[in-house]
């Protein structure tokens, strides 16, 4: 349904300057095509633009660096070999990509500001550049986009140069119906999921094993050889190309503010802000001529500030969900209410023995600065074990787990894991150590407040599969498994602390872990809720995962574990099973004092 | 050596430039957090401004620069009010788009009012030069501008030290959550951060207004220098600004001079990105603000 209502959108968006506006009124038809071909030229920069400024969250302002290289390379290959724009912009969009990823191998480690300033100076300097080398690129005095060549005619398709305006609108409507549907499938994909994830918390991605840096890569990439092939194409339709024109900032500024004024983040947003201010723009320079020079500007300026400052989620973004509310009639959830206990443990379902060691921390050793936060820590996980790490607040226990998941290098010492073939690793990073099987949740919870709880869960399970469609059925699964199924629709942001903390050992449990790290899962949990988190961790423990718990709910703890840590001032200060303990004089003292040590003894 | 001598002289001047225009900037980036796009579009009103007074009112650009820092105070103030104060919680992106709108709008409606002509306010007596010692000729705008901008970053500096108000400033740049602890009215104290750094442009206009004419987009001209230097000297550091414009506005005379005149501002912003890469908080930035 609403397919085809974006495709029959997308039919008369073509209809309306193709054949409506021609039959209606022929003479001024020229006028009307040259706006709709810029409407689609500048909807592909926007919706190509999205996918690096608003999935990935990286806002760049330099984008005409890959428009002005696409419309070089086109030109250039025109130019100096005879070659065919097409083949020329196939060219273009790899030089594209490698560009991006010189690019972005400096810039993607800057946030916010820092980097749309250093896309900004790589604009810049590209275009200096341009300007300098005047032999290549012909410097300030442009590029023609020449006709004739001897006696040779360059026009027609091959040339993509056209007396018949018309051909124009369909070489356009074709780019930007090809940079909206990369980007719905890369909003639909993994990929896009991933984005998302990294750039609502990058921490959180990172712990479900997404390579942060990688996928950001990707998105620049993949939005840099589009904004190329806009780019070869526009530089044949302005039949003139300069530097001043193809790696201009403002036009990198306006594609960013169309996306925005659109809805940053959504698949279609980039072109319904392209439609709503483009035309507004277009025509009254039309009209007025020059006297409405600037005006353009003005009106995105003065539209943007406005969006800004009263819709910032945009057009889609803000009249979308108003639209839903309205007509849609999704109910407010009470999250409290839809919560159910996790599903009880099938019959006959066999605690599996402990086995060999499946991971083992040798000397761990982690100084920040002066302040020694772990040292010399060794334990070992074995195979189908619930292993308990308990200790005074701030005696390290977090710093432990960022260690035994790789968000921390250790000063020295080293963690490793036996994979399932019976091979040893030592993975160096977050997305390593999922790699591994190692999976975590963050005492802090950090869900993608965003996205939906289907959503969030879904991001572990992608951690196992490509497919969406199978991410979701394991995500249901799960739900099941922690009692969240009620909830699968409803935003991460409307839950529970109690809810929060299962979706964040559901997202854990998605990506099927052999080691599950729960970093206090039952805080701020009340009696019954602690229960059920019992319960649930023991359910994991015989599906043969096995758990390292972080907890301060003693009486949890006591009855859940198989052996037991005690990390105090960074050091391990006792081990043994839970009833040892119990009444280890060195534990007592650390928790309760010295006075309470001897009383014991 | 006579040339080297020379371009030094011509290179701290530019640096005197750079500076002046840049302290706002980076005053407002350290106390207030938002990084103002619509920077050089403030120099361009103000080098408007300045041009009309001094050719309609025949105000000397000179004596006209108090009144215009006055009148921009309030303007960077009412704007913080209006624009940022409303987005001071939302994302740093939504920040970079409205004052991003705001420089577009301006450039644009320049655009229309006056249209792309040059328009220089006449004084030629800035633009002769004057001997330095025998080493060096320079213009004497340029000197003035050079001792404005070191008069007004000392001004600065000694106001964020030695008064209330500016201690006030400095508590919230170092810790916006605990400052209104201590009975300072934070949005307060951004308004005001934000005039001062506007008021600072407006000054800046008026003193380079004998130099440099308006146009609509001189604005980007300018505030793309101003960023190199602010981040250079370390954001929000008003003495690593002036050092920054020193070292950028050698850098723009030497460059110039034995590279390619073209090819100047390729390493500059060279410079700024090795910077970011290696020392994102600048020379004389805290680690942390970046």
């Amino acid at each position: 349904m609403r397919v085809a209502l974006a495709l029959g959108g997308l039919a008369a968006l073509f209809a309306l300057p193709f054949w409506l506006i021609p039959a209606i009124d022929p003479e001024g038809s020229g006028f009307w095509q040259h706006i709709f071909v810029t409407i689609f030229v500048f909807a592909a920069m926007a919706c190509a633009w999205n996918i690096l400024g608003g999935f990935a969250g990286q806002l760049s302002l330099g984008q005409t660096i890959f428009y002005g290289i696409g419309g070089y390379a086109g030109a250039m290959l025109n130019q100096h070999f005879g070659l065919i724009p097409w083949f020329g912009g196939i060219v273009g969009a790899a030089v594209a990509v490698a560009v991006a990823v010189f690019i972005a191998w400096p810039c993607l480690r800057l946030r916010g500001p820092f980097f749309a300033l250093s896309t900004i100076a790589f604009l810049e300097v590209i275009r200096l550049l341009a300007i300098h080398f005047k032999d290549f690129t012909g410097g300030s005095a442009g590029l023609p986009v020449p006709m004739f060549v001897g006696t040779e005619m360059r026009i027609g398709w091959a040339w993509m140069l056209f007396r018949e305006k018309e051909n124009y609108l369909i070489i356009a409507f074709g780019l930007m119906a090809l940079a909206l549907a990369v980007s719905w499938l890369v909003r639909n994909s993994r990929l896009g999921f991933y984005l998302v994830a990294v750039r609502e918390r990058e921490d959180a991605a990172r712990a479900v094993g997404v390579n942060a840096t990688g996928v950001k890569l990707a998105a620049f990439a993949i939005s840099a050889a589009l904004t190329s092939l806009v780019g070869t194409f526009h530089g044949i339709y302005l039949n003139f190309i300069d530097p001043e024109t193809m790696f201009s900032l403002p036009t990198a500024i306006q594609v960013a503010m169309f996306a925005l004024i659109g809805g940053l983040g959504t698949v279609t947003g980039p072109i319904w802000g392209t439609l709503l201010v483009v035309p507004i723009a277009e025509a009254a320079r039309g009209w007025l001529g020059a006297a409405a020079n600037g005006l353009h500007g003005l009106v995105y300026g003065l539209v943007l500030v406005g969006v800004v400052l009263t819709m910032p989620k945009g057009l889609v973004g803000s009249i979308g969900p108003w639209l839903k509310r309205r007509f849609g009639g999704v109910a407010e959830v009470d999250s409290a209410a839809r919560i159910q206990p996790p599903a009880p443990a099938a019959p006959g379902e066999e605690r599996p023995p402990v086995g060999e060691p499946l991971l083992e921390a040798r000397n761990l050793v982690k100084k920040f600065g002066g302040l020694v936060a772990t040292s010399d820590v060794s334990i070992t996980l074995r195979e189908g074990e619930v292993l308990g790490v308990i200790g005074p607040n701030g005696a390290g226990k977090t710093t432990l787990f960022n260690l035994l998941s790789g968000f921390l290098p250790p000063s020295s010492g080293g963690v490793r894991v036996r994979l399932a073939d019976g091979a040893w690793v030592s993975p160096n990073s977050p997305h390593g150590f999922a790699a591994a099987g190692v999976a975590r949740t963050f005492q802090i919870v950090q869900p993608f407040t965003g996205l939906s709880v289907r959503e969030n869960i879904m991001l572990g399970a992608f951690h196992g599969t490509r497919s969406a469609v199978e991410a979701r059925r394991i995500a249901e699964e799960v739900a099941a498994t922690v009692g969240l199924t009620g909830l699968l629709d409803a935003e991460a942001r409307s839950l529970t602390v109690g809810g929060a903390k299962r979706l964040e050992v559901a997202r854990a449990l998605a990506m099927k872990p052999r080691v599950l790290l729960l970093d206090e899962v039952m805080a701020g949990l009340n009696p019954a809720d602690v229960q059920q988190a019992v319960e649930l961790i023991k359910r994991v423990r015989d599906s043969g995962v096995s758990v390292i718990a972080i907890e301060h709910v003693m009486a949890a703890v006591m009855a859940l574990s198989d052996h037991i840590v005690v990390i105090n001032s960074g050091r391990l200060i006792a081990e043994g099973p839970p009833s040892e303990i119990a009444r280890n004089p060195a534990v007592i003292e650390a928790y309760l004092g010295e006075e309470y040590a001897h009383a014991a003894a | 050596m006579d040339i080297l001598l020379q371009l030094i002289a011509n290179g701290a001047l530019l640096g005197g430039v750079f500076a002046l225009i840049s302290i706002g900037l980076t005053l407002i980036f350290g106390i207030v957090r938002v990084v103002n796009f619509a920077h050089g579009e403030f120099l361009m009103v103000g080098l408007y401004a300045t041009w009309i007074m001094a050719s309609q009112l025949g105000l000397h650009p000179y004596v006209a620069a108090l009144p215009l820092a006055v009148v921009f105070f309030f303007l960077g103030a009412l704007m913080q009010r209006a624009i940022i104060q409303p987005l001071m919680n939302a994302d740093p992106h939504i920040q970079i788009f409205a004052t991003v709108g705001i420089g577009t709008a301006l450039a644009n409606g320049a655009l229309m009012l006056f249209s792309a002509d040059l328009r220089s306010v006449d004084l030629p007596w800035a633009r002769q030069a004057t001997d330095l010692w025998g080493i060096a000729s320079v213009s004497r705008g340029n000197l003035v501008a050079f001792f404005v901008s070191f008069a007004a970053t000392g001004a600065l500096i000694a106001f964020l030290n030695r008064t209330h108000l500016g201690r006030a400033i400095r508590a919230v740049a170092q810790n916006r959550y605990a400052a209104p602890l201590m009975g300072i009215d934070v949005n307060r104290i951004y308004a005001i951060t934000f005039g001062i750094g506007t008021g600072c442009v407006g000054l800046a206009a008026a003193v380079l207004a004998p130099l440099y004419p308006a146009f609509p987009t001189v604005g980007s001209f300018f505030v793309l220098t101003a960023f190199v230097v602010v981040v250079l000297g370390g954001m929000g550091s008003l003495e690593g600004a002036v050092i920054g414009a020193l070292i950028i506005g050698l850098v723009e005379s030497l460059a110039g001079y034995y590279i390619a005149p073209d090819l100047k501002e390729v390493v500059y912003f060279a410079i700024f990105l090795g910077i970011l890469i290696v020392r994102p908080a600048g020379l004389f930035g805290v680690r942390g603000n970046e």
